[in-house]
């Protein structure tokens, strides 16, 4: 009798099965699909603006010095390293870069961690309320703080320019040092981005386990000893992601420092893009090292895992710190102050400003004339007459605005879509194979542009996008892209964050009994974090909003509201600048109660909203 | 993970050696010129146009416009706003000629210099978007625009002949306008700035729009160093008393080394030190508008600027703010020297234009016509470079009157525009001269950057 022997399966067949295998796992399809998609969008920028540092630009200094009109050399990097003007180009730029991102950090981890600690931590009063006014800086666009801020100490005697508030209704003038610079720019900067430090760190202050405190106490423990050798080590991964998330992006902040008078890379870069082209460039790519270096430091300090949780525990026996029957309300009262002059100030201020004859003439203040106040800025209805106006028309007949507030809302939402759906199916996809090599690439080439400066990013897709075969300059397509790559980050983290939380068991249930991978995201997965996973759509949708420096480069004043509030604020009409910040605010805050309403999401919740 | 981003950092630089030994041909930096020479042999397909053009009269080119764009989108682009509100009055004009005819349109306003970039970005198309540029900053076009072959001049033949020239004999850019910025200070204090000198003197901080974000500043500073202007400046330093020289002095004696290695003119070193001290002292601003609403305030004691004259006229009188807190310093009498700066809005068309007849007729309307003007003319400060236009703007509008009410009382001094020929001759206006400006660019260009700028933070 013959015996059969089984037949051995080829090479090639082992390997399609084990393809078919691979491919029959939705998580790597989506691995798959978006390494590749992303290192396109992420790498192909990159290599654009390294090429634009080598190219000669005619009428630049490229050109002037090599002396021909086209091609490549290297003496852009010879001349911005070793230059006469290398101290002005780079040195100086650089070093208040660094100062400004450092110093935004601490002022943001400062401001942002005490009050997630008092909230969370203690019986504070008035917690509702003063953790929704927190989180107004960040919603508001960052520079429009730094206008405020003008308004309020600039003084004839220290500026050289007309007197603000404090000089013409008290005559306090503040030092130049207050005024201009690099203190204001850390102050201003730190306040914007002291939210996200407070919905970090707040997230973890929430849901730490407060028996290993309690056990110090329990051992007499000095209160110091307790907070920097157990709360604070318990943060610090919170810390870090809001170093992480925070360095870069004050970083590549164009307007802050360009309002208030400091040079840093990015203005740097703006003023020297007309005759040193590829000079700046570099700048961007000095930019752009600097995120890549944030994100491997914070890989050798971290795993992964811990990088960026903002949820380390889920204890609920949090015990309150007691400040105190009277102590809970001036504490409470202090940050009542101070957020008003952060949060509240700033509107009255935008919509005082809408009601003044001239921009900055607070005439009406010391004489207490109505007749020093007007509603021409709102409801002016044509432009042939002089109305004072500057040649525009009131913000409610101005077509400029609203054009720019419907290409801001399309490209908002556009963009919260697909960063939304993108991060989410990412932040999935790693989580189901957080050990592959290729998971690991996927999860850092997504979050990468985020942590390089939205200028420089802004600057590669320029570069990328404005030549003979694709020319997007000025297109919602390319806001879109750029929005989308930018962003996706936000979602990528909530959704993995908010995937690691949830076991396994659950999807594999599923998967036994058959349900096909739609059903199990729509109907199980999505439901169950959908907290965390609309945030990854808020997100990028509030940020997109009042987002500058990533666009500014990319479209012309006019097209979006926040090239458009730039263009006013920068021509100093600034009625229409604080009435587009109104619209802009309110836009938000609509946005915001709607999702919250429909679904429990919002930005500060799960801390004391 | 180390290895994954050594491997991109290392394709990336490999890419971009690649992409550097790839040759030109694309990108910025790969541009090479589009448009062909002058010699009629290597015309472009828009220079022949133009070159028609130029024999033609509005009307002719009206006609060819509505050929070529009826029911078409047009896409312009410039540094002003205005030309959203000329294009539907050329609309109606074509629409006298043919009521049927339409067309819609996009006017784009760039910021930050990035008109240059947009229009090299669009030049490397074979078709582009834009049909026609109102531009400034005659250093930047002639080297990033014209000599690349970016954009072409069209001077039209109505325009020719009111400045008794023909296209064929003109030399230049077409401009559409000159605008002057104009020293001014806050007169509510005692002090007088009588000499263009005290502008730069010890402690003086002048407000300015920054150099580096406005580049038309930086022409102004480049053509102080002209001869001429230098000899102005050099007249109004022999004006001032021996006290007043004596803080001058040292530092004119120690530029005369650097005009001469600069190549500049015998009084060079007037004009190489009155720049030392002004970047050395002006106080950057934003935007003119900022500096216009500054100086007008009640509060701002002393402070004075260069700035935009027209911004004068949206200035709305109350109690802390009034055009009479304010001196124009050229219309005081007694002062000496140069009263500011004049730069041109040029018009242009793209080598690559998608509708070159339509763009001819449009600049042709607005060079042509005080209605194609209007849109800027009804403005001070602003002068057609259209004889004919000029007058029949200040007929209209009468901006020589602009601060005189109707019964002859001056109420507003500096609101009387004193007009063009006043300003580029008595009020001494330094006028931008492109050629000149790109020849210095990096010569005194490059000394200018590595000067002290003031810092106020």
């Amino acid at each position: 009798m013959e015996q059969s022997t089984p037949k051995r399966a080829s090479a090639f067949t082992i390997r399609m099965n084990k393809l078919k295998t691979y491919f029959s796992k939705p998580h790597n399809v989506i691995l798959l699909l978006m390494g590749i998609v992303l290192s396109f969008t992420t790498i192909a920028p990159i290599v654009a603006i390294v090429q634009d540092t080598f190219a000669i630009h005619p009428g630049t200094i490229d050109a002037h010095l090599t002396g021909q009109s086209s091609g490549y050399t290297l003496v852009n990097y010879t001349d911005l390293f070793t230059s006469r003007l290398a101290g002005t180009n780079l040195w100086t730029p650089l070093g208040n870069t660094i100062l400004l991102a450092v110093g935004t950090c601490v002022v943001a981890i400062l401001f942002g961690g005490i009050m997630a600690f008092l909230v969370t931590r203690t019986d504070l009063a008035w917690k509702q309320y003063l953790s929704s006014i927190f989180i107004f800086p960040y919603i508001m666009p960052q520079w429009t703080l730094a206008v405020v801020w003008q308004h309020l100490f600039n003084s004839n005697a220290i500026t050289g320019t007309s007197n603000g508030l404090l000089a013409s209704l008290f005559g306090i003038t503040m030092p130049l040092w207050w005024c201009k610079g690099i203190f204001p720019s850390v102050v201003v900067l730190g306040l914007h981005y002291a939210p996200f430090a407070y919905i970090l760190i707040g997230g973890i202050f929430r849901n730490m386990d407060a028996n290993l405190e309690e056990a110090a106490t329990i051992l007499d423990t000095p209160k110091w000893k307790i907070m920097t050798r157990v709360t604070l080590p318990m943060v610090k991964p919170a810390i870090l992601s809001t170093i992480l998330l925070v360095f870069g992006s004050a970083m590549g902040s164009y307007p802050v420092p360009h309002y208030l008078g400091l040079s840093t890379l990015a203005t740097k870069y703006v003023s020297m893009n007309s005759k040193y082209t590829g000079e700046a460039s570099i700048l961007a790519i000095i930019m752009m090292v600097f995120g890549v270096a944030i994100m491997l430091l914070n890989q050798l300090s971290l795993t992964s895992r811990k990088n960026y949780t903002t949820v380390s525990g889920k204890s609920g026996q949090i015990s309150k710190i007691r400040l105190g029957k009277a102590g809970r309300y001036i504490i409470a009262l202090i940050l009542v102050v101070l957020t008003f002059f952060t949060s509240i100030f700033p509107i009255i201020s935008f919509a005082f400003e809408t009601f003044l004859p001239n921009p900055g003439d607070y005439s009406f203040l010391y004489t207490g004339d109505v007749s020093n106040l007007t509603t021409k800025w709102w409801i002016t209805a044509e432009n042939v007459t002089e109305n004072g106006m500057y040649g525009q028309m009131g913000i409610l007949y101005n077509n400029t605005i609203w054009t720019a507030f419907k290409g801001t809302m399309l490209v908002s939402v556009a963009c919260a879509l697909l960063a939304g759906t993108i991060g989410t199916l990412i932040g999935y996809a790693v989580s189901k194979s957080r050990r592959s090599k290729w998971t690991n690439y996927v999860n850092s080439v997504a979050f990468l542009p985020y942590l390089m400066p939205s200028i420089a990013v802004g600057v590669a897709f320029f570069v990328l996008f404005s030549n003979k075969y694709i020319n997007l300059f000025n297109t919602y397509t390319l806001l879109i892209i750029v929005g989308t790559v930018k962003y996706i980050p936000f979602a990528s983290r909530s959704s993995l964050n908010s995937m690691l939380q949830l076991s396994g068991e659950i999807e594999e249930s599923a998967i036994i009994l058959n349900i096909p991978w739609i059903k199990r995201m729509t109907r199980i997965i999505i439901p169950i974090q959908k907290s965390s996973i609309l945030s990854g759509y808020l997100l990028p949708f509030m940020t997109c909003l009042r987002e500058l420096s990533l666009f500014m480069l990319l479209c012309v004043q006019g097209f979006i509201l926040s090239t458009t509030l730039d263009y006013f604020d920068e021509m100093g009409l600034y009625a229409f600048s604080s009435g587009i910040n109104l619209i802009l605010i309110v836009t938000i805050l609509v946005c915001n109660t709607i999702v919250n309403k429909v679904t429990g999401a919002s930005l500060d919740k799960g801390i004391g909203g | 993970m180390k290895k994954l981003v050594s491997i991109i950092l290392a394709a990336v630089m490999c890419l971009s050696i690649a992409a550097c030994g790839g040759g030109s041909g694309s990108g910025a930096g790969g541009n090479t010129p589009q448009g062909g020479s002058e010699d009629g042999a290597t015309l472009s397909a828009v220079q022949k146009i133009i070159a028609e053009a130029e024999g033609m009269t509005l009307e002719e080119l009206a006609k060819k416009a509505i050929e070529e764009s009826n029911g078409k989108m047009f896409y312009g682009v410039g540094n002003s706003s205005r030309g959203k509100s000329a294009l539907p009055k050329f609309i109606a004009y074509l629409q006298t000629i043919d009521p049927n005819y339409n067309m819609t349109f996009e006017w784009q306003q760039p910021k930050n210099n990035k008109i240059f970039d947009q229009l090299t970005a669009d030049s490397q198309k074979d078709t582009g978007t834009f049909a026609m540029t109102l531009i400034q900053d005659g250093n930047q076009i002639e080297s990033k625009m014209v000599k690349t072959g970016i954009l072409d001049t069209f001077i039209p033949k109505d325009w020719a002949e009111a400045n008794g020239t023909t296209a064929d004999k003109y030399e230049g850019y077409l401009a559409l306008q000159t605008l002057n910025k104009v020293f001014m200070y806050n007169c509510t204090g005692s002090k007088t700035y009588d000499n263009v000198w005290d502008f730069v003197a010890e402690g003086e901080h002048g407000l300015y729009m920054d150099i580096d974000s406005e580049i038309v500043g930086k022409n102004f500073l480049y053509m102080l160093t002209r001869d001429d202007y230098a000899t102005w400046l050099k007249e109004a330093y022999d004006a001032l008393s021996a006290d007043e020289k004596a803080y001058f002095t040292p530092v004119i004696d120690s530029m005369k080394q650097e005009a001469k290695d600069l190549g500049l003119g015998d009084n060079g070193a007037y004009a190489l030190a009155w720049i030392k001290l002004w970047v050395g002292s002006y106080n950057a601003v934003t935007d003119d508008g900022p500096i216009c609403t500054t100086l007008v305030d009640a509060s701002a004691t002393d402070q004075f600027g260069l700035l935009v004259y027209s911004k004068l006229r949206s200035v709305e009188e109350t109690a802390s703010s009034s055009v009479n807190n304010i001196h124009v310093a050229a219309y005081d009498d007694g002062y000496t020297g140069i009263g500011g700066f004049g730069y041109c809005h040029y018009l242009f068309v793209t080598d690559n234009s998608p509708l070159p007849w339509t763009a001819c007729a449009f600049i042709a309307y607005m060079t042509c016509t005080a209605d194609g003007f209007s849109a800027w003319g009804k403005d001070m400060g602003g002068y057609s470079s259209n004889p004919k236009v000029a007058a029949e703007n200040e007929a209209t509008y009468n901006h020589q009157k602009g601060g005189t009410a109707e019964d002859g009382t001056v109420t507003f001094p500096a609101k009387n525009d004193r007009g063009y020929d006043w300003w580029t001759t008595t009020g001494k206006l330094v006028l931008e001269d492109p050629s000149y400006c790109a020849d210095v660019a990096f010569t005194v260009g490059s000394w200018i950057e590595i000067l002290d700028k003031y810092s106020a933070g």
